[in-house]
């Protein structure tokens, strides 16, 4: 029988049983099993209850409505604008956006140039995401947000921690047999200090909804919603481990990033396995969980069937499956619930699979990475998974060529358009009040690309110019269509800003700042060692003064301080000046271009409560140069200069000078050098507010034509 | 049988595994188990879990932005229009479960709704005719096992005459009830275990027959137009605190807890 036959007989079947039963009822023949039974009583169920909270929100409305009546007189009030949308793009670069404007590419920035505002904005120093993003949301200098790097250094060990988040799991146990139970709860402590500007808004009665600012986790409470974005780890805790699966022998880890797991043939089909995060029942730490997994190549179709848990799914070589969930048992009934993609890499002659970090679940989440905990769950329901990874990514993956271009710029899309789909929501829901997105697109794909924006990038001295795509025009080009989507939803009583936190240059040149301390005998190593192993290993502590690890700190060993600190406090001040003399316009010898355009004594630079926990030095690095890899990781190597080969050709982790990120705005304002921190005071005196004292950031002002008449909404180009 | 001897034991074992009570159970746990995997199979799986996550969602958003009227009551309409397309997406499904449903259940109903008449039990028989003159010719036929023991009630209004009842014996017996010099037969089941009743037989009424007859049609020129047995209705003892409860009830609660466990269990979207 032909589909359409078939259904044309299944409807007139279903009309006859209808009618059978509508009919000729009878209490025995109203129930149709279990399944259908469901139905009815989940959907009666789902009417049931969003009746009642439409009723509760209904009858509660003019009550609230009254209370909020005489609060939005202090915010409405005096707002110049009902809504604020803020869209973040992180790491958009003011001089690409001006040329690709010029060559006609980016009409809806153009627009927004023409008539509102386009602009420089200065960033933070260091020019680093969290960093900038603290200041934004806070409207404070890094001295009083406390977030100087991702890592932050424990000066007792010389080792790194992660500067944003600190999760500490419970401290008691109980033993049961084998199992040791945690007993208490996993703590997460917020470390960036501060309070986000939407916080002040959703005290004043405006509602917010924030989508993946960096820094804001752990979610903090206010009124509106919230989902984290960058600094939320992995179900690891890690800030991203990818897995490559493979049948060729090789060690188990990268340099960074990721980790190999050997796949296995064993009964005519591979098995392999997701690593998970340790086992919290184990008497002992490092039982790593693992989710096995089963894959049946198809070597003539290029394809393999895959098994994990209950999901089956087939993929072609080159493609990603979609989020699949993956629990990890720990026993006792304590799961861990996390989802990732497959790639499948190879089938023959040998089989790869890669698999994404595992990203919290946000349907399941088992750490709060939105407020409320259930705004997560509204987006997975809505939407399906998302990564929820705060780098999520995969640049390390790209870095050690277990993806190539493809499969990661495929990763970052995909991500992508779930989070314009996020902002097209948050947008239709917040009509009234603040709606802020960050787009973390712009910086990974910068990040990873910028070698193909240069002729002579030693990242891309390999691949043929024909080879090159325009990748950086294209994202922009999309960000543009985004832009232009948005100022589809907005009206004239709606502010739209374009900002980004910092800019991007290339990244051709590594300097490793420990391999120059310890040649200008600030750094001293053990006996008969000529370099250093990570974080470290192998340094005389002893006869050491200065030391760095990340992107721009440099650290004095100072005594009483650092665990074996040698610096008198009293020779500290001298100490950082004459390195910053000696630092200051350092040339790199291979080309003769100066490698540190700038040395700031932190102590000049920052102020507020925090600012002890800052590196004592901050090193800004010329264009074409940042700190190396191995610098960055505490290791001291024989080479101070090198060429960046990795992927990773684009950065911004620079003199912050050289890097200032970009502002637009759908209305004109006046201010000439605005900078990132000025944002949060400008939203808060839009809407009416008065400003908090501490702030460090100066309110911008709109241009009389802005302010009276509120220059119509600039149409978007199609 | 003497009490307490494993004779004895093994008897109240079968009696208890052959009680109505745990025929429901048994039944309703592998129906439950039957329907939810047909279900499964039948249905699009990824569609429906869309569905109701969407239907989750919604709801979600009326509680995330109770404060805004518009999302409020926008998401309340996607809620009724989400419930629609989730039915719609279980309803071919339940097209295919229905049948065997239906059929099962009916056939059960047969066993579990009712009881069979008990001997020295009076009980009512009752024949309708076609027209009010037939109602005066109407006469019944006996079993020696069955006696009346009043005499028939005739009522004009519905054409119908009622006799009351006995049977001595248990057995199946036929029942003949003549009228306009016809004759037509009705099934008498006398027994005090779980039997296959039929409590009417029908002249016509297709559907009525098919639901609730488990005997061939009267002959269409038959002036008797159904002969009807006043079987009792069965309880089946929950052996807690004295409470009965209907079969189809029971059989309901416990075939949702078997296809709720089961649909955990293999994964099933519903």
């Amino acid at each position: 029988m032909s589909k359409l036959g078939w259904s044309k007989g299944v409807r007139r079947a279903s009309v006859l049983l209808l009618i059978a039963v509508v009919m000729f009822p009878a209490a025995a023949h109203a129930y149709a099993g279990p399944g259908a039974g469901f139905a009815v009583l989940s959907s009666f169920w789902a009417i049931f209850v969003a009746f009642l909270y439409s009723f509760y929100a209904l009858a509660t409305w003019p009550v609230r409505q009254l209370f909020r009546f005489f609060r939005r007189r202090n915010a409405y009030g005096k707002a110049v604008f009902s809504r604020a949308v803020i869209l973040g793009f992180d790491g958009m670069d003011p001089e690409l956006a001006e040329r690709f404007m010029n060559e006609g590419r980016l009409p809806n920035l153009a627009r927004l140039r023409a008539k509102g505002t386009f602009n420089k904005l200065r960033t933070t120093f260091p020019a680093i995401s969290p960093v900038a993003w603290s200041s934004f949301m806070t409207g404070v200098n890094p001295g009083k947000h406390n977030i100087y790097d991702f890592l932050a250094c424990d000066r007792s060990h010389y080792l790194p921690f992660l500067s944003s988040a600190e999760i500490k799991g419970p401290t008691r146990q109980i033993k049961i047999g084998k199992y040791s139970i945690p007993f208490g709860k996993t703590e997460i402590k917020n470390m960036r200090k501060g309070t986000p500007f939407w916080h002040w808004l959703g005290k004043a009665g405006i509602f917010s909804s924030v989508i993946r600012v960096p820094v804001t986790f752990p979610p903090e409470k206010f009124q509106g919603v919230l989902l984290s974005g960058m600094c939320v780890p992995d179900l690891k805790g890690s800030q991203g481990t990818f897995c490559l699966c493979t049948t060729r022998a090789a060690g188990d880890k990268f340099r960074e990033g990721g980790v190999r797991a050997p796949i296995e043939r064993r009964n005519g089909a591979f098995h392999a396995y997701v690593p998970g995060p340790d086992n919290p029942l184990a008497e002992t730490a490092g039982h790593e969980m693992r989710v096995n997994y089963e894959i049946k190549p198809d070597v003539a179709a290029q394809t393999a069937r895959l098994t994990v848990g209950s999901e089956k799914f087939t993929l072609k070589v080159g493609e990603y499956s979609e989020w699949i969930p993956i629990e990890f048992k720990a026993g006792l009934g304590f799961n861990a619930h996390g989802i990732c993609r497959f790639y499948l890499k190879e089938v023959s002659p040998e089989v790869e699979v890669y698999v994404t970090p595992v990203n919290i679940d946000p349907g399941h989440p088992d750490l709060p990475i939105s407020h409320p905990v259930t705004y997560s769950v509204y987006l997975a329901k809505l939407y399906g998974a998302f990564a929820t990874l705060g780098l999520a990514e995969d640049t390390w993956a790209l870095n050690e060529h277990v993806l190539d271009d493809d499969a990661f710029l495929a990763q970052a899309y995909g991500n992508h358009e779930d989070r314009e789909k996020m902002l097209f929501d948050a947008l239709d829901k917040t009509r009234q009040g603040l709606c802020t997105c960050v787009f973390d697109t712009t910086d990974r794909i910068q990040h990873m690309f910028w070698r193909y924006l240069e002729e002579d990038h030693p990242a891309a001295r390999e691949v043929p110019q024909s080879e090159r795509r325009e990748v950086i025009q294209d994202l922009y080009q999309r960000m543009d269509k985004l832009i232009g989507r948005v100022m589809e939803k907005i009206d004239d009583d709606t502010l739209l800003m374009v900002i980004s936190d910092h800019g991007f240059k290339s990244f051709a040149r590594c300097m490793n700042l420990n391999a120059w301390l310890h040649q200008n005998g600030y750094l001293t190593l053990k006996d008969g060692k000529t370099e250093s192993g990570d974080w470290f290993e192998d340094v005389d502590w002893s006869k050491t003064r200065a030391y760095t690890m990340g992107l721009n700190g440099l650290y004095l060993n100072l005594k009483g301080r650092e665990k074996q600190g040698t610096v008198d406090p009293s020779d500290a001040d001298a100490l950082k000046e004459e390195i910053k003399q000696k630092l200051n316009g350092l040339v790199d010898p291979a080309s003769g271009a100066v490698g540190i355009t700038g040395v700031f004594i932190t102590g000049n630079v920052y102020r507020g409560p925090y600012a002890e926990n800052a590196p004592d030095i901050l090193v800004g690095y010329g264009a074409g140069y940042r700190a190396s890899w191995d610098s960055v990781m505490g290791k001291v190597t024989e080479k101070i200069f090198e060429d960046n080969i990795k992927a990773w050709s684009g950065d911004h982790c620079i003199d912050p000078r050289l890097v200032p990120g970009v502002l637009f705005s759908s209305h004109k304002f006046t201010e000439e050098k605005p900078a990132i921190v000025d944002v949060a005071p400008t939203i808060l005196k839009l809407f009416g507010l008065a400003l908090p004292s501490h702030f460090d950031g100066k309110p911008w002002n709109l241009a009389p034509q802005a302010v009276g008449a509120k220059t119509p909404a600039v149409s978007p180009a199609t | 049988m003497a009490a307490g001897t494993p004779a004895h034991a093994a008897f109240l074992l079968a009696s208890w595994l052959t009680s109505p009570l745990m025929i429901v159970v048994v039944l309703s746990v592998v129906i439950g188990l039957g329907m939810i995997v047909l279900f499964g199979y039948t249905s699009d799986q990824k569609a429906i879990g869309i569905a109701k996550d969407q239907l989750k969602a919604h709801l979600l958003a009326v509680r995330l932005y109770r404060d805004q009227l518009h999302v409020v009551m926008g998401s309340y309409g996607k809620v009724l229009g989400g419930t629609g397309r989730y039915l719609k997406l279980a309803f071919k499904p339940l097209l295919y479960v229905i049948i065997p449903i239906t059929v099962m259940i009916v056939w059960l109903d047969r066993s579990l709704g009712l009881t069979a008449i008990q001997t020295n039990t009076p009980f009512l028989l009752t024949a309708r005719v076609n027209t009010p003159q037939a109602l005066d010719g109407v006469t019944i036929d006996l079993p020696p096992e069955i006696t009346a023991s009043a005499p028939p009630v005739h009522i004009s209004a519905d054409n119908e005459v009622v006799w009351r009842l006995v049977a001595s014996q248990e057995g199946a017996y036929e029942v003949k009830i003549g009228a306009a010099g016809q004759s037509a037969a009705k099934t008498v089941r006398v027994s005090s275990q779980l039997a296959q009743l039929s409590p009417e037989r029908w002249r016509d009424h297709f559907w009525q027959r098919m639901f609730s007859s488990g005997e061939s049609a009267l002959p269409e020129n038959s002036a008797v137009e159904s002969i009807a047995v006043d079987y009792p209705e069965r309880n089946i003892p929950l052996g807690i605190a004295g409470y009965e409860m209907n079969w189809i009830w029971l059989f309901f609660i416990l075939s949702m807890i078997a296809g709720f466990i089961f649909k955990e269990l293999l994964g099933i979207e519903v």
